[in-house]
This record gives structure tokens, sequence and C-alpha cells, in this order.
């Protein structure tokens, strides 16, 4: 815990969830000072398993899904699967302010995670649910991998070609900006209970989040029955909104305002682009592929980071498509002390993604990801007094 | 019933959609969220002022008298917040935006980096005017390093954090774009956080804080496990099309609907495979050696997908979901909009709200993202037509008497009605 306040120092968190959208909502509640106690089953949290690995060999303790989104938490084992261990979880509730979980409802039932059951022992207690179809509703004991996410709540439909089949992206969206209204839904819940002093619990899914992000789609719908499909590489079926080819790369043409779209002409040295046709987002949709031809020999002689650049330089909102790689390398986000230094026992010192904002002068909890288990000493001692003896006890019959 | 963020006001500068979806999430739960327009310079998204009839998200695709206030997009994403106009390149303009300042918890941003502070209001201005303000200001590249001075948009948010470059077809070199404007919802929810944490932090210690919030740092943050990957391993990750770096089978497959239908499966072990082969009827498929294990199935992928299609060719995309996931295997359909609109469990949960506005009558809108038990929040009022709660905010919050109201509007630094196209 770092020694002056973070924005969330003094709240207790019990973080049952697993995965990636849960464990997220709490990595935001953690490295902004919150005391957060991961509970994983003995054989861990499935992203251990999911990598990637140092050297491509896997290890429970090398993953680096797990260790990012795991940070400034403490870590403990606890088999729910036994009366013990769901009655220390019961006596770990009483503890918390918040309790994050993330199992289907019928399983949560299993293991005696109910809001019922615990705001039965904890009034007060804020429970945030964060699965994939939420608590009521006919799916909300289906399951879903990432593909399912995408496709269910209507982001894959739209992305991709006209042409082709509807296309998954490669990170895991749905899941993460799950994870980040959890967090908002959690620390609205927070700041209830600090007027009131009544906890409540939380029903956070991935179905409502990938279908609430859709832009225009749901209410195009709803006004005009018109239905977005896939545009390929052109936003709205605009050409320069969108993502194109250049000598090294892909770059983002991204046309702002009318008044500045004749910065494109000089910018590409193509005076043909001057057309009033293109200076309107309606005219290059309209006559999106004859803008295209005249841009394209500009982008095809130059490199994308120089296009960017050059473009940025001149007040235009162009991109480039950056791998990890590149991103890594970037001055700009080392100018703004992004990336952070963690040192961890078994996957050694690393540079993290870090704080998604910046709250001026309030410091951020970068420790290391926990080991599998590495405080349960520490953490049923103080939430529950139990003794090293007892923890031995424990540790025999396979509930920790 | 007293709704979780009642009492805390917000004047809310930002246009577009990652400052509103921002706003949006705490006037879902009560907070009073002022949206400041000015009439000059009204949010993009309202739309133009003359566009052509036929085009456009508008009711029935009519832009009609007033398209500012008929924009389907905006009005999704303003509900139940307080629209205001102000000029604040006037001098009073800037003195009703003080006086707003004093009675306020914070102020979100998301103008071109040093904009605010042009106008006249930095944070230690805005402190001046109100010692514990939060102050959420979020440019494209943030309030520091080499690229502050760029700008961005979320489409262009989304190829810059590395999400393009992970997505493609498995028959093209390039990445592909997707759908929407990702880096948007993610900055946009990342600022409530902001928001919310420092107004917890406030209420705990007495004191404001300003954040910068760059869109890019917020958007990378979801690539956080590929930055670690990419040091571990020296390699970013492939771009797979619709598969997945160790499952199989995986991916969409073609429905029997005239329109494109299509429904996505995931398998993720042995046992769920075996499942898999009896519930679809295909007992032989099990025993099969060609697809026996893990390793098998992986490597004969193309083989398995064509058996998994010509299953489902002619099957409606619901009924293989229902099939499948009776025995726990990840299958939904690939919906569209209209199938969102369809779908039991949507509407169960309740996702669209009919909504009655004045200048489009009653549409479906995505309402609230999640539920609460004690303070389900909920759409108050629709969203406002530009300038609508002047009379409110500013004569009834402020106390500016009618003749006031009268003058402001006479010298343009407030109205009703655009005076700049869009």
């Amino acid at each position: 815990m770092s020694e002056s306040e973070g924005l969330l120092s003094g709240y207790k968190v019990l973080d049952l969830s697993s995965g990636v959208a849960g464990p997220y909502a709490t990595r935001l509640m953690a490295s902004m000072g919150a005391d957060v106690v991961k509970v994983e089953p003995p054989e861990g949290d499935v992203s251990r398993r999911e990598g990637p690995f140092p050297d491509d060999e896997p290890h429970p303790e090398r993953s680096a899904l797990f260790l990012y989104l795991n940070i400034a938490k403490r870590g403990v084992t606890l088999n729910l699967d036994t009366p013990t261990g769901r009655a220390m979880l019961t006596r770990l509730a009483s503890w918390a302010d918040v309790l994050v979980e993330s199992y289907q409802p019928s399983r949560a039932a299993e293991v005696g995670v109910t809001f019922e059951a615990l705001h039965e022992v904890n009034p007060a207690l804020i429970m945030a649910s964060v699965t994939d179809f939420g608590q009521t509703g006919p799916y909300k004991d289906h399951t879903a991998r990432t593909i399912n996410h995408y496709a269910y709540g209507g982001l894959m439909y739209i992305t991709g070609r006209p042409e082709k089949e509807p296309l998954q992206m490669g990170p895991r969206v749905p899941e993460y900006g799950t994870g980040q209204n959890a967090f908002v839904a959690t620390l609205t819940a927070l700041w209830h209970r600090e007027s009131t002093g009544e906890g409540q619990h939380v029903d956070i899914s991935v179905a409502e989040y990938s279908a609430s992000i859709l832009e225009n789609a749901l209410t195009m719908y709803s006004y005009t029955r018109h239905k977005v499909t896939r545009m390929g590489h052109r936003g709205y079926g605009r050409a320069a909104w969108g993502m194109y080819p250049c000598k090294d790369g892909y770059v983002g043409v991204i046309a702002g305002p009318a008044h500045r779209w004749p910065a494109m002409a000089e910018l590409m040295e193509e005076p043909r682009l001057n057309d009033e046709r293109f200076s309107t987002a309606r005219g290059r949709q309209v006559y999106a592929d004859e803008l295209e031809a005249l841009m394209e020999p500009w982008l095809m002689r130059n490199n994308k980071r120089e296009i960017f650049e050059k473009a940025q330089n001149m007040g235009i909102a162009f991109a480039y498509v950056a791998s990890p790689g590149e991103i890594y390398s970037w001055e700009h986000l080392r100018d703004r002390d992004y990336f952070v230094e963690i040192d961890h026992p078994e996957a050694g010192t690393l540079d993290y993604a870090g704080p998604p904002f910046q709250p001026e002068g309030v410091p951020f909890d970068w420790t290391p990801a926990p080991l599998l288990g590495e405080h349960n000493a520490e953490v049923y001692g103080e939430t529950l007094d139990l003794s090293p003896a007892d923890l031995v006890t424990l540790r025999a019959s396979g509930i920790v | 019933m007293a709704q979780a963020l009642e009492g805390i006001r917000i004047l809310d500068l930002s246009r577009i959609w990652a400052g509103p979806y921002a706003t949006k999430l705490m006037a879902d739960m009560g907070a009073d969220i002022i949206k400041i327009e000015s009439v000059d310079r009204m949010d993009t998204t309202r739309g133009g002022i003359n566009p052509p009839s036929g085009s456009g998200n508008y009711p029935e695709a009519e832009p009609g008298e007033d398209p500012w206030n008929r924009n389907g997009w905006f009005n999704s994403l303003h509900l139940s917040k307080y629209g205001v106009t102000i000029n604040l390149a006037k001098e009073s303009g800037k003195d009703l935006f003080s006086h707003l300042v004093t009675i306020s918890d914070a102020v979100i941003e998301n103008y071109r980096m040093g904009v605010l502070a042009r106008l006249g209001f930095d944070y230690e201005k805005l402190r001046s005017l109100r010692p514990d303000i939060v102050l959420i200001s979020m440019p494209a590249f943030g309030n520091k390093g080499r690229w502050k001075g760029f700008v961005q948009y979320g489409i262009g948010q989304e190829q810059l954090s590395g999400m393009a470059d992970m997505t493609g077809y498995l028959d093209e070199d390039g990445p592909m774009k997707s759908g929407i404007n990702h880096g948007d919802p993610i900055t946009g929810s990342h600022a409530t956080g902001a928001m919310l944490a420092s107004l917890l932090y406030r209420r705990r210690t007495g004191c404001g804080v300003y954040v910068d919030l760059s869109q890019l740092d917020s958007s990378v943050s979801l690539i956080g496990d590929a930055i670690l990957g990419y040091q571990m391993t020296n390699r970013n990750p492939a771009r797979r099309g619709n598969r997945h770096p160790y499952l199989a089978p995986h991916g969409i497959y073609r429905c029997r609907g005239e329109e494109e239908e299509w429904v996505a499966i995931a398998v993720a072990s042995d046992t769920e495979w075996q499942r898999l082969c009896a519930a679809i009827d295909k007992p032989g498929l099990a025993d099969d050696e060609r697809f026996a294990d893990v390793l098998s199935r992986w490597r004969r992928q193309d083989e398995l997908d064509a058996v998994l299609s010509e299953w489902t060719r002619d099957k409606d995309s619901n009924d293989v979901m229902q099939t499948l996931q009776a025995v726990g295997i990840a299958a939904t359909p690939v919906e569209s909009a209209e199938m969102i609109f369809d779908d039991p469990h949507y509407q169960e949960r309740g996702l669209m709200e009919l909504v009655d506005h004045p200048s489009t009558g009653p549409q479906f809108m995505p309402g609230i993202s999640w539920k609460m038990s004690k303070t389900p929040g909920g759409v108050r009022w629709p969203t406002p037509r530009l300038g609508e709660h002047n009379e409110t905010v500013f004569g009834e919050l402020l106390g500016l008497d009618e003749a006031e109201l009268f003058d402001l509007e006479a010298e343009g630094v407030i109205g009703k009605v655009p005076t700049r196209d869009n």
C-alpha cells in the first residue's frame, strides 16, 4: 500500500471473480488504493492458464493476462465446494465493503454466493455480480467465450467487409469494457452507501455492455428500421473516415470538420481533392471510390509514421495501425510515465500498461500480482483470526 | 425512490461520444448533468441544420423542421441531462459559466488540449471559483507528452491502441476496422470511473482532483496483456480471423435465414466436443479419429468447420443456440440490431426503453446499462432540445430574471436555434 492516500484508500474488497471482466474492475480498485483480496480456487484463476507466457512456456505465475489484471491485490485460496470453505466466505463477507463475483447464477447458488445470504450477515455489503448474461432473463445461465461476446449483442454483425462474414476482434474488448462499467457501477453503489449506509446488489453483464455501445445501430433501427451492417474499412461508408494501406502498413485517414478539409489536398499534394463534392461527410460517402483513388498514390508513397505526424502537425486527426510492440516503443507514452516497471518474483521485471487516467498528485499502487495463495496466512489471520496451526489443518483438508 | 447519484452536479462541456457516454452513465443513476453547448457550436452529433431528406438517423429518415433535435445518435446519449447553451467566447458567457462552477461538483471536457485554458478556465481558475472542484480533462493524447497537441477521435484510438492490428481476416494480410469507434466508450467509462473515484476521494479528504485523462492511455489499457506478452515473447499477437489460439472448433457458421444469419460456436474441451457430437445427433462423429483430441481438432479446423456448417445451414440460429447451450456449449447468434430488438433475454432485462421526445414522438432508446437492486436508476426525461433548460438552469438555479435572460439571448450568448451548421 502506498504511503499517501489513493483515490479509493480504505475500501475493502473481496474479489471472487475470475477471467477478465471482474478482475479488470478490481484491478482499477486495487491500483487506486482499495484493499482487494483476490480469492482463487485452489487450482487458481483460469487466467493463470491463458498466457502469453515468457518464451511460450506455460507457468501459472507467469501469465501475462493474470499478471496484468491482478496487480496490487492480495491473493488467497479457498475451496468453495466445501462447507468449511463456504463458512469462511461468509465470515470474509462481513469484513468487506464490496464483494465482486463472476459465477454463472446457478453456480453462484451452489457455492453460497448469493446476495440474500451475504446481505444477511453484512447489510452494508455491496455485491457486484459481473457475468456474461446477467442475473435475470432466460439466458442467464448460458455460456460464452470471447467470440460469443462479439456475436451476441451486435458488435460482430457490423464488423468486417460487407461481402465477407462478420468478424470478431482480436482483443477482449467486451470483457474489459464490462469490467470498466462494473467499476463504475460499484463506485455508484459506494456513493449511495456513503450517504445511507445501505448495501445493494449490482448486476453487470457483458451482454448489456456490448449492446449499449453499438453507436448508432440500435437507435437507427428504432428510428428508421434500417439495419446498420458491415462497412469494411470505411466508417459509416465514408471515404476518409477509415483505414487505408500505405507504403509500410496502414493509416487512419480521418477527415475533421468541413472547414479543415482543404488541408487534406495540401497534405496529399493532390489539388483535385479540393473538389467541393468531397468537402462534406455526405459527399465523401457518395463519391467514396473516386476520393479513395485520389488519396491512394500519396498514401502508397509514404510511411505510416511520417503520414501520421505530418498530418497531425497540420491539425488533421490521422492515426496509424500500431502493434503492441510499436506502442511499447512510443516516446509519448514514456513522456507521460504511462508504463510502470513492476518486479514480480516469478515473472521478473516488466513494464506494465499503467493508469488509464492520471489524477494529479494522487498515487497509484503498483504492487505485483499475488502468487497463488501468497497471502493466506496474512489475510486469514487478520480477518478471520486464524492461527498458523489452523491454516495447516485447512491446507491438509483441501480448503486453502 | 432516491437514486444513487442524486445531488451530484456536473458541468459537461464534452461532445461527440466519449464524454457524453461518461455523463450518460451518471445521469442514468440520478446525477444532475448540465450539458453545455452553444448556438454557434452545438454538439456535432446533433447533425446538420438542413440535411437532405431520406438520409441520416431521423425518425422515418425525415430530418424535419428542427433536425438538430431529432437526431437519434444525439438523442440516445443525453437522456435525463439538462441542456443549456452558453457562448464561452463572450464575457457574459464566461460569467455565466463561472457562476455555474461555484455551485457544481465537477467539470468534464474533451476539447482539444489547451482550449479550456484559452477560454480562461484552467484548473487553477476553476479552483478559485470552487476550491474542491473535480476536473476531468480528456483530450486525445492527454495534457502532457510530446503528442499532447495532436487530435483524434474514437475511430483513430482503435488503430493507435493496437486493437485494429490484432483484428483481421485469415485470408487477408491486413488489419480490419471494427464497426464502431471503440475508443469512445472505453474512454467514456474510464472517465466516469475517474469522476466517481475522485468524488469519493473528495468526500473523504475534502480535496478536489484534477484528472488528466489521455484517450490513448485509456484505450491502450485494454490491451495491457498484449503489452506484457510482447515483452515476454518478442512477438505481437497474430490476427486470427474468427479462430482462437487453441480452441477448436471455433467460429461462426451460416444458418438458414434468407438474409444472412450466423451462429458463433466455441468448443473448449474433449468433454464439450463429445457433448456437441451427441447434441447435433452425429454420434459417429464422436468416434471419428480425425477429431479425436484437442490437437487433431485444432489441425483439422477446416474440416470441422465444414461438418458444423452442414449441420447449422438449415437451422435457425436461435435453435442452434438452444440446442448447444442446453449441453453447456458456448453458442450465440450473431445479432443484428433487429435481432437485439426481438431478443427475449434483452426484452426481459429491459435493454430498450420507450422514451417520448417532443420533437420525435415516442422512440425506443438503449436504457440503463446495468441493474442495481436498491437504486435502479432510469430515464427521467428525454434528451434536451438545444437550449431547452436555459430557463431552468439560468433562471431557477442561478436566479437570473426574464430581462437578463432576454439580454443574454439578444447578445447571442444563449439561445435555442443554431446559428452555424455542423
